[in-house]
């Protein structure tokens, strides 16, 4: 259990050890002899033509594995998957990135990856909606659809000749407001076949980044551009422009209400002790999480819930769920 | 013939992370602080829960390990014979020194931690100094070699000396505000947003040891009144925590 840094007394430790103990006997090991750990060697034929792929190694003849993870093999090809790899991106993941640099024609993303990302200005939709070729004028106005520490976003395009390439064409993508980002180990993320959530019940937004990075946030309504005419298109650009700048009274009315924000950060905190105890984060073990929580309201307020009680609380019911998807 | 003891302290930092914010992060952030209600639950003046390691480094007589959220400071305290100075024969000496990681955070590389370093020993040399109106005489000898430690600090300043002898403990309590409203025991996130900070520094009776005020905005003489009992309420919590999770550590020790 890396980074659980609470001081659990005695029988909380126990309660905890007992849910491990019994979440490792639940799971599934079809494969258990194909996991290695380093200096274990690979059981080959010692066939002509073996690739020996990642974190393999040829040792006195031997093909011996230099990381701890599961041997995979493709045709010829052997190789060793680690389990808490960093992320790697493919094609067409969604993802959740920070702006750190307005560069000419492009932004540059950091999206948890060993390189940055670039999201070109022509993969992303323009204010307007209307489509057409990027002018200079565009390009000056990068800054007005992202600036630097901006929360977006996108879906991975490709690798190109200059690096990972990021797309945003549909409304569904863009900045994030409103809201809070948190890290999470990518290899918790599962691709899915949904990465954004909306959860109506909390009326919050959940966007889980393939890259470990998971925003939650207040609601917003995807409008479709293409549709808006010209005159609302107006009103709504006269609004923003006014929303800069807004006295602090103003500023306190247009805060998230109340009970969005609660909900916010009861989220946020699911993730939070999920991501510590090591459990995969999908949106049916948050929601889970959260009901939790909820219903525990008198005897663990939302601050509380960071603390030792909820997550052995947590531990115990991922135990009990997951026996119970077993047994169907 | 006047032994003096000299008791070096010396407090190691690092800082664990930090990272630019969106207009939409820091507007939320003030909105929770306004609403309080923070991005973790917490209320504006609630602090975040503290363990206290103690014993960790051998070589120096005490030594303590304190750790908030994601921040870790390591204290080590030295005592040494020493002789003492002309003006003041019968005081001894205190030196103390925090020393900023590099590895706590990228802009500590090089010499980009030192700014933060003296500010933060100048605060502390003020509140540990007043607090003691002249040490006790002098104890075993130790090396001469310095013993820092590794601390890594994400939140702000909650920094702890443990002396060699376990009767000197200050608990700096830092209020930190935003807009209208102050917290306590900020996050990164949420000092990047600060105007100013006020860290005081109460010692176990309960009065003010120091008090330091950082930051470029002004700030009116009532709410450094308000500030300050509410880092006394605060402090004392802290007090009670620290001493009983010290005194578990110690018990801990002594049953191996």
């Amino acid at each position: 259990m890396r980074g659980l840094q609470l001081s659990l007394n005695q029988t909380q430790k126990v309660r905890l050890q007992r849910a491990l103990e019994k979440l490792e006997s639940l799971s599934s090991k079809p494969n258990s002899n194909a996991s290695v750990i380093v200096a274990d060697s690979i059981p080959v034929n010692h066939e002509d033509g073996l690739l020996k792929g990642h974190g393999t190694s040829e040792v006195n003849g031997e093909v011996v594995a230099t990381v701890c993870g599961v041997v995979e093999r493709v045709n010829k090809l052997v190789y060793v998957r680690s389990l808490r790899a960093r992320y790697k991106p493919e094609v067409g993941d969604i993802i959740v990135g920070r702006v750190i640099e307005v560069a000419p024609k492009r932004w540059r993303v950091e999206i948890n990856y060993s390189h940055d990302a670039v999201l070109m200005l022509s993969s992303m939709n323009l204010p307007d909606g209307i489509q057409r070729r990027r002018t200079a004028l565009d390009e000056l106005n990068m800054r007005t659809i992202f600036e630097e520490n901006d929360v977006i976003c996108a879906e991975v395009r490709g690798f190109q000749h200059d690096g990972l390439h990021l797309q945003a064409r549909s409304q569904k993508y863009g900045k994030l407001g409103r809201g809070q980002m948190l890290t999470v180990p990518p290899y918790l993320v599962k691709r899915r076949k949904q990465h954004f959530h909306n959860l109506e019940k909390y009326g919050i937004d959940l966007i889980l980044g393939c890259n470990g990075f998971i925003w939650v946030g207040e609601h917003v309504e995807v409008t479709d551009d293409m549709v808006v005419d010209q005159v609302s298109n107006s009103e709504q650009q006269s609004a923003k422009a006014d929303k800069k700048i807004l006295s602090p009274e103003e500023q306190e009315r247009s805060y998230t209400p109340q009970e969005t924000r609660e909900n916010i950060c009861r989220t946020a905190n699911a993730i939070r002790v999920l991501s510590t105890l090591g459990f995969n984060i999908t949106v049916e073990v948050i929601m889970d999480t959260v009901e939790l929580s909820i219903s525990l309201k008198q005897q663990v307020p939302i601050h509380e819930m960071l603390g030792a009680e909820f997550y052995v609380l947590v531990a115990e019911k991922e135990a009990a769920r997951r026996s119970l998807t077993k047994k169907k | 013939m006047a032994f003096e003891s000299r008791t070096n302290g010396f407090l190691h930092i690092v800082y664990s992370e930090m990272v630019g914010l969106s207009i939409g992060e820091k507007y939320f952030i003030q909105g929770g602080i306004a609403q309080d209600l923070r991005t973790d639950g917490r209320k504006r003046l609630s602090p975040r829960p503290i363990f206290v390691e103690t014993g960790n480094i051998s070589q120096s007589n005490g030594s303590a390990r304190v750790r908030i959220g994601a921040t870790e400071v390591i204290a080590s305290v030295k005592a040494e014979l020493g002789r003492p100075s002309a003006l003041h024969p019968d005081k001894g000496k205190v030196s103390i020194n925090v020393d900023c990681s590099p590895t706590a955070a990228p802009m500590f590389e090089g010499r980009g931690g030192e700014e933060l370093s003296s500010e933060l020993s100048v605060a502390l040399q003020r509140c540990l100094l007043g607090g003691k109106s002249g040490s006790g005489a002098g104890i075993d000898l130790s090396s001469l070699a310095i013993v820092e430690g590794k601390i890594c600090w994400d939140l702000y300043i909650e920094g702890l000396v443990v002396s060699s002898d376990g009767n000197l403990l200050d608990a700096l309590g830092a209020a930190i505000k935003v807009g209208r409203h102050y917290i306590v025991d900020a996050t990164s996130e949420e000092e990047s947003q600060m105007s100013l900070a006020v860290s005081i520094s109460v010692n176990r009776q309960g009065n003010i040891c120091g008090l330091t005020k950082r930051g470029g905005a002004g700030l009116d003489p009532s709410v450094i009144l308000d500030m300050i009992s509410v880092a006394l309420s605060v402090s004392e919590r802290l007090i009670n925590t620290l001493d009983s999770q010290r005194a578990a550590a110690e018990a801990g020790k002594d049953e191996l």
